[in-house]
Formats: C-alpha cells, sequence, structure tokens
C-alpha cells in the first residue's frame, strides 16, 4: 500500500491535475466575459419561416393538461405545418424551471414555448434565456391592448416585455358557507381581518372544524399570501428595492398573524395544502390561488364561498397581489422555433382560448373580450377572481426578482407562525439575507442590462 | 498507457514492471495484457466519464460564481468555500448531517441487529417475515415518502386520528423543523433497517457452530454468548455495514426532497447542494462548493474507517 512519490510520479500527477482541470473547463459556462446579461435588441424575423414543430414546456397548471391539448389541437387544425409537441416538464412551477435551469446549462433539448412563473421569469431575463416578445408582437399582430392591463405589465422590464400572461391567478378568500351559517354570521367573506378575529371564535365555537381559519402551506408560496397581511397593515416585504421588511408595520402584521395561532388560537398553518384542508373540513376558511377553485368545487362536500382577500387597519382595499404563470419564448433555440412559438402564443392567448383554458382551471382570463357568459353560468365564483382582478397590486420586488427570496421568506414564516420565534429578529435577519441576495446576485446584473 | 497500469491492483498489471525493465514482453503476458484491456476498460471508460470526470467538473464549478441557466460565469477561486464555511447556514448544515447520519447509521443497525436476531430464529413464520422485513428496502423512496407523509399529517393522517383517540393533540410534524428531523430520520431507519436485518442474519448464519456449544458446555448464557462471540465474529459484517450505511446516509435524497421539500430543518449537506443549484437560488458554483466538501467528508471517513475501524476487525 506504501506509495513513493518520486519526481516522475510527481510530474506525472501534476500532468494529469492540469489536464482534468483543463479538461472541466472545457464544459460549463464561459468565463471569458461578464457574468450579466444584456438586453437583446428587437430580433428580426423579416424572412423567417416557422419551424416544422417545437416543444411546449408545460406543468399543466390547474390540471389543465387537457384543455392544453384541446387547444393543441384546434391549432394543428388551422395550422398544420406547426407540430405542437405538449411536454409535461415538472408537477409545479419550480420543477419546470429546474429543467429548464438545467437545459439551459446543457445548452441543449431547450422548448420553443414555456410556462415560467412570477418568481422565475426575472431570472430568465437577467440570465439571458428569454427573448423580448416585442417583434413578434408587432409582426403577428397580438392584440397586446386587449390584455389585462395588471397581467401583461406583470412581465415588462427596461421597456420591453418579456412574456404573455397565461395561467394566471390571485389568492383568494374560500369559506365554508355551512360554517357560516351556523355560526350566523353573514354570507360574505369578512372585509378586514379584524372582521374575521371577531368571527373566529363563533365560527370555532359551532363548526367542529379544528380552525377558523388555516394559513396557507409555509412550503406552497408563504411569501405570496402573506403580502395581503403585509399590506393590509401598510407594511410590505420591500418597497422598490428597500428591503423593509422588519418595519414596524410588517412586524406588526406578522405579529398579528402569529397571535391568530398561539395567543387566540383560532388559526393553524397548513402542512401540505390549505385548500386540501379546506376541502377536507379541518378548516372554516382559508387563503389559496383561484387555481384551486375548481378543485375545490369538486372536493368539497359542503357549500363553498369565496370572496376578496380581507384587508388590514391601514388599508382595506388593494391587498391582493396578482400570481400565476405566463408563457415565454427561450433565446438558445432558432428563429425558425421561437417564431413558430409565437404564431401559437399567438393563439392560445386567444379571447376563445383563455376563456376555455378558464373555464376549465379556474384561472382568470387574460384577455379583456374573452367570453366568460358560459363559463360564469357554470363556475359562478370565478366572477369574485375577475372581479377582483380590479383591485390587485403588483407584487413585491423583494418577493418576484431575488433568487431564492421566497423560500427565505417561508422560513421566516415557518419561525414566526409555527415555532413562535420572535418577529422582530426574525424579520430583521430575514431583511438581511435579501439584502444579501440583491447585492450579490441582482444589483450586479442590473447595472449591465 | 504502462506507466498507468503499473499502479492498477490487476494481476496481470502487476507483472508489467518486471517485463517493462527487461524491455520486452512475451506472448503470453502480451495477450493476458490484451484481455485484462477488453476486460477493464469498458468499465473504466463508463467509470471515468460518469464519476470521475463530473467529480473533476464539479471541483472547477465550485471556483465559479456561476447562476444555473447563465451562460457565464465568473473564477472566485476558494470564495464559495469561504462563504459556506462562514456563513450561518453551515453549523446548522453540518449538524443536520452529523445528527442525520449518526441516528440513521445507528438507528439501522442496531435495530437491524435485533431484528436480525429474531428473524434467526428457528419458528413457523420466518420466511414470510424475512421477506416483511426486507421489502421496505427495495420500495421506491418516493412512494414511501409520500405514504408516511400521509401517516404523519397533523391534520388527517393515520397518526393523528390515533392520538386524536386517546385525547392527544397531533404534533406538527411537517411545520417543526425539528420534529421534521425526527419525522424523516423515522421513516429512514424504518425504510433502511431491512437491509441491515438481512445482512446481520447472513452473519449470524455463518457463525461457527461449535463455538457457540463449547461456550454454552462452559456455562455461558444466551447474552455472554452474543456479547462476547457473536458480536466479535460478526465485526466484519459490522464493519462493512458501517462503511455502506454511513455513505447511504450522507448521500439520502429521496425521502428528504419528498417529505421535506423546503429543507426546514431537514437540510442535510446533499440536500442543501441539490436546493442551493436546482432549488430557488441557483446557486451552482456554491452548490458545486458545498457537494465538494461532502466528497471530503465522505473520503475522510472511509479513509478513517478502513485505517483505525478495520483494526479491531476479526475476520476468522
Amino acid at each position: 500500500m506504501a506509495m513513493n512519490l518520486d519526481r516522475r510520479n510527481f510530474l506525472g500527477l501534476a500532468g494529469l491535475g492540469v489536464g482534468a482541470a483543463a479538461l472541466a473547463a472545457c464544459g460549463g459556462p464561459s468565463t471569458s466575459g461578464s457574468a450579466a446579461s444584456t438586453s437583446p435588441s428587437d430580433i428580426d424575423f423579416t424572412g423567417v419561416k416557422p419551424a416544422g414543430s417545437f416543444d411546449f414546456w408545460t406543468s399543466h397548471p390547474g390540471q389543465s393538461q387537457a384543455v392544453e391539448q384541446s387547444i393543441i389541437d384546434k391549432f394543428q387544425a388551422k395550422f398544420p405545418d406547426i407540430k405542437v409537441n405538449l411536454v409535461t416538464a415538472g408537477a409545479n412551477y419550480e420543477e419546470i424551471a429546474q429543467k429548464f435551469q438545467t437545459s439551459q446549462a446543457a445548452k441543449s433539448a431547450l422548448p420553443g414555448l414555456v410556462v415560467l412563473s412570477d418568481v422565475w421569469w426575472f431570472r430568465y431575463y437577467t440570465n439571458g434565456n428569454i427573448i423580448p416578445l416585442d417583434g413578434l408582437i408587432k409582426q403577428l399582430d397580438v392584440k397586446i391592448d386587449d390584455f389585462q392591463k395588471s397581467l401583461v405589465a406583470d412581465y415588462q422590464y427596461a421597456n420591453k416585455q418579456w412574456a404573455l400572461p397565461y395561467g394566471r391567478s390571485t389568492p383568494l378568500f374560500y369559506y365554508n358557507k355551512d360554517h357560516f351559517k351556523a355560526a350566523g354570521l353573514p354570507d360574505r367573506a369578512p372585509k378586514t381581518w379584524q372582521e374575521f378575529a371577531e368571527w373566529a371564535p363563533k365560527l370555532q365555537a359551532s363548526s367542529g372544524a379544528k380552525y377558523a381559519y388555516i394559513y396557507p402551506a409555509l412550503a406552497g408560496y408563504a411569501g405570496w399570501t402573506l403580502q395581503n397581511n403585509l399590506w393590509g397593515w401598510g407594511g410590505s416585504w420591500s418597497n422598490g428595492w428597500t428591503f423593509n421588511c422588519d418595519s414596524t408595520e410588517s412586524v406588526t402584521a406578522l405579529q398579528w398573524a402569529q397571535d391568530s395561532i398561539y395567543k387566540d388560537k383560532w388559526a393553524g398553518v397548513s402542512s401540505k395544502n390549505a385548500a386540501d384542508d379546506f376541502s377536507a373540513g379541518i378548516t372554516s376558511t382559508t387563503i389559496s390561488s383561484t387555481g384551486d377553485l375548481l378543485g375545490v368545487l369538486k372536493s368539497a362536500k359542503f357549500n363553498v364561498g369565496v370572496g376578496f382577500l380581507p384587508g388590514g387597519p391601514k388599508a382595506e382595499t388593494n391587498v391582493c397581489p396578482t400570481g400565476g404563470a405566463g408563457l415565454g419564448i427561450p433565446s438558445g433555440v432558432s428563429k425558425e422555433v421561437q417564431l413558430a412559438a409565437a404564431t401559437f402564443l399567438k393563439f392560445m392567448t386567444e379571447p376563445e382560448n383563455t376563456a376555455a383554458f378558464s373555464a376549465a382551471t379556474g384561472y382568470m382570463p387574460t384577455r379583456v373580450s374573452a367570453d366568460m357568459t358560459a363559463v360564469l353560468a357554470k363556475t359562478p365564483q370565478i366572477k369574485t377572481a375577475m372581479d377582483q382582478l380590479a383591485v390587485t397590486k403588483v407584487q413585491d420586488n423583494a418577493r418576484v426578482f431575488l433568487p431564492g427570496a421566497d423560500q427565505e421568506m417561508a422560513k421566516a414564516a415557518a419561525k414566526i407562525l409555527t415555532q413562535q420565534g420572535d418577529v422582530k429578529a426574525t424579520m430583521t435577519d430575514l431583511k438581511a439575507t435579501l439584502e444579501g441576495i440583491y447585492t450579490k446576485d441582482v444589483k450586479p446584473k442590473l447595472k449591465a442590462s | 498507457m504502462t506507466r498507468q497500469l503499473t499502479g492498477s491492483p490487476a494481476a496481470p498489471a502487476q507483472a508489467l514492471p518486471a517485463l517493462q525493465r527487461r524491455g520486452r514482453w512475451s506472448g503470453r503476458t502480451r495477450r493476458d495484457f490484451f484481455v485484462f484491456l477488453a476486460l477493464a476498460l469498458p468499465n473504466l471508460a463508463l467509470i471515468a466519464v460518469f464519476t470521475y470526470l463530473p467529480l473533476i467538473n464539479n471541483m472547477y464549478y465550485s471556483t465559479l460564481d456561476w447562476t444555473l441557466g447563465s451562460t457565464s460565469a465568473t473564477v472566485v477561486g476558494l470564495d464559495n468555500y469561504v462563504t459556506f464555511f462562514t456563513s450561518s447556514d453551515a453549523p446548522q448544515v453540518l449538524g443536520t448531517t452529523l445528527i442525520f447520519t449518526v441516528v440513521t447509521v445507528g438507528g439501522s443497525m442496531v435495530l437491524g441487529l435485533l431484528v436480525a436476531l429474531a428473524l434467526n430464529a428457528k419458528v413457523r413464520g420466518t420466511t414470510f417475515a424475512r421477506s416483511a422485513a426486507f421489502a421496505p428496502y427495495v420500495l421506491s423512496g418516493v412512494g414511501v415518502g409520500l405514504v408516511w407523509l400521509f401517516i404523519f399529517d397533523p391534520g388527517y393522517g393515520v397518526l393523528s386520528w390515533l392520538l386524536r383517540g386517546i385525547g392527544q393533540q397531533s404534533p406538527q410534524w411537517i411545520n417543526d423543523p425539528q420534529l421534521s428531523l425526527v419525522m424523516v430520520i423515522i421513516v429512514y431507519v424504518w425504510k433502511n433497517l431491512g437491509y441491515c436485518a438481512v445482512v446481520y442474519l447472513a452473519g449470524l448464519q455463518s457463525l461457527p457452530k461449535d463455538v457457540m456449544e463449547a461456550a454454552s458446555l462452559d456455562g455461558a448464557n444466551g447474552f455472554r454468548r452474543f456479547m462476547s462471540i457473536s458480536v466479535p465474529l460478526l465485526s466484519p459484517t459490522t464493519f462493512f455495514l458501517l462503511i455502506t450505511t454511513m455513505i447511504s446516509s450522507l448521500q439520502a435524497f429521496d425521502l428528504i426532497r419528498i417529505m421535506t421539500p423546503l429543507g426546514n430543518g431537514t437540510s442535510t449537506l446533499i440536500y442543501e447542494a441539490y436546493l442551493q443549484a436546482f432549488g430557488a437560488y441557483n446557486r451552482a458554483g456554491y452548490s458545486a462548493a458545498i457537494s465538494v466538501v461532502l466528497f471530503a467528508i465522505l473520503l475522510i471517513i472511509t479513509v478513517l474507517q478502513l485505517r483505525f475501524v478495520e483494526r479491531k476487525v476479526h475476520y476468522s
């Protein structure tokens, strides 16, 4: 076993090491230039013919595989020369992002069109992974003015449009009408959390449910729904690029949330999925995505009511964040594929198709002119989500633009809501973490772009 | 080529230095050498491409500030290592890794030995019991994780239902980071103790009966025979299990991924490496540095085990 390392052995090993390092350097990213991306100027598609086929990567938001396939079938009847391959690229937004990022690293097998969520598209933009759609919108005459303004504005940055809205949602307040009736409460969502705090003991006393309200699972986008509490108390995760999650308002909001669990004992935190807990009758109310609406209506064995998100002491309205996913076109595929994908993107987001998608999933129609009469006749609750759109607010930069911020927010929320951690200290730590992410991962790229 | 082969443990290769010194190969040696190449090269090529090349690549990536998905990166030397070891996450991740590894290895081996002793008894139904004990080991980790998640769910899980039956509230297994770690450890040990049990059972069945009979004649009771004869003679099995279960525990992923996707309280080194690169952060370079730390720890543990623990092993 003894090894004598003479000069020749040493040189041999050194050569092997250098060779290995050189071999390693052959793969992976380029280290010759800046890590920051630059915004590509408008791409000229003049004279480009659409490719014969492309992959459409989706996670089928809202269990939409069947409706996606039916829209594809309609598209291919109209455009027989463009074949759309529907690819299940993950079970949720995170899995599809993982696959997309990995394909970017491998520089292969990229799709023509990809579903990108509210917290992922900006990263694709800073990495130069997606193209601006402005040129294609103009060339294909996409009626951009007919899209819901707040939804289309979510994907604008540096004066360019980086994606179009697709499975777009907001959180909704879900309540068990039977429980409300038994408690002698009005058949509506509470206007404010203070009003609900008065209702909660009555609900608990009469419903038999474990909780009057259950906070959404922390692994399921806690940073998204907690914006409602923060905004209602006049706080936020961030204001522009200023991270103020440790402000008095933000801390008061989350202290109130903690008290609802540990002091007043009428609230809990979902372990896996608040919509499932609600459907199972564990709680009388919850907040969940509009994308869960049809699933809840199908599985709940009681009368389901939905309403706007409650406000707080500082803001009674405009306390609902937008959310959900859009569709973007990768930069790493040929112009022919990009054009074919854009042709399908235009078709997919046309009024009748967005109405069909909405009817099948509960997501909001993204087009103003979408005829929702038949859909609303069948599922009138969707109207609440559509009406709430007028009082939604763009999400805090910290949540949607900082990589990993959503995860950090979920960890902070877990400390506060499941371990009764000190709210001020937790939010101060979170602020430092968010500032660190911004300084290291975002700020340098913003300067360069 | 021949210089590399001189270091190989393969028998034909050991003969090569002497032949080289003589400056010629006999026909038979040449034929043996080609047979050796034909048999070993495909495997060596596969190991090189799928194990050593990614390992070297990973070490290189650990020196980069690279966001996964970006086509460019900056060379930062050892910055990623410095960031990891000076971050507040490092003690937590290393501590979680240590607790998870020690408890799962210890739990699987001790319980596996107890199960093996029970399965070694000559009673009816042991064949079925052996199959039942081993079955969880071959089940998919994803499936096991999902089923146990349902059992532990504080809202409508089976455990919660049982606890309510005796007037108790279910603990927050999924939301409380400390209980999450306990939950994952319980499931991991349940899934893997069958492996230890089967290996120990094979060891128990190969123990020399004459030694046991002699000890019985000398008046040693069952416990004394177990502690003074079985345990020392099982030391090669224990040593083998110690190495394999420790490596498996340090590489445990599927149960953690399924049961605690955020890794809140359960982020071991390997899961932290996954979260940093493929989770929400996309810090590929930083993740590669954590992977290298894990590799170094595995290497050190294995070398220490081979160097020190093996000395206490009785092979006969």
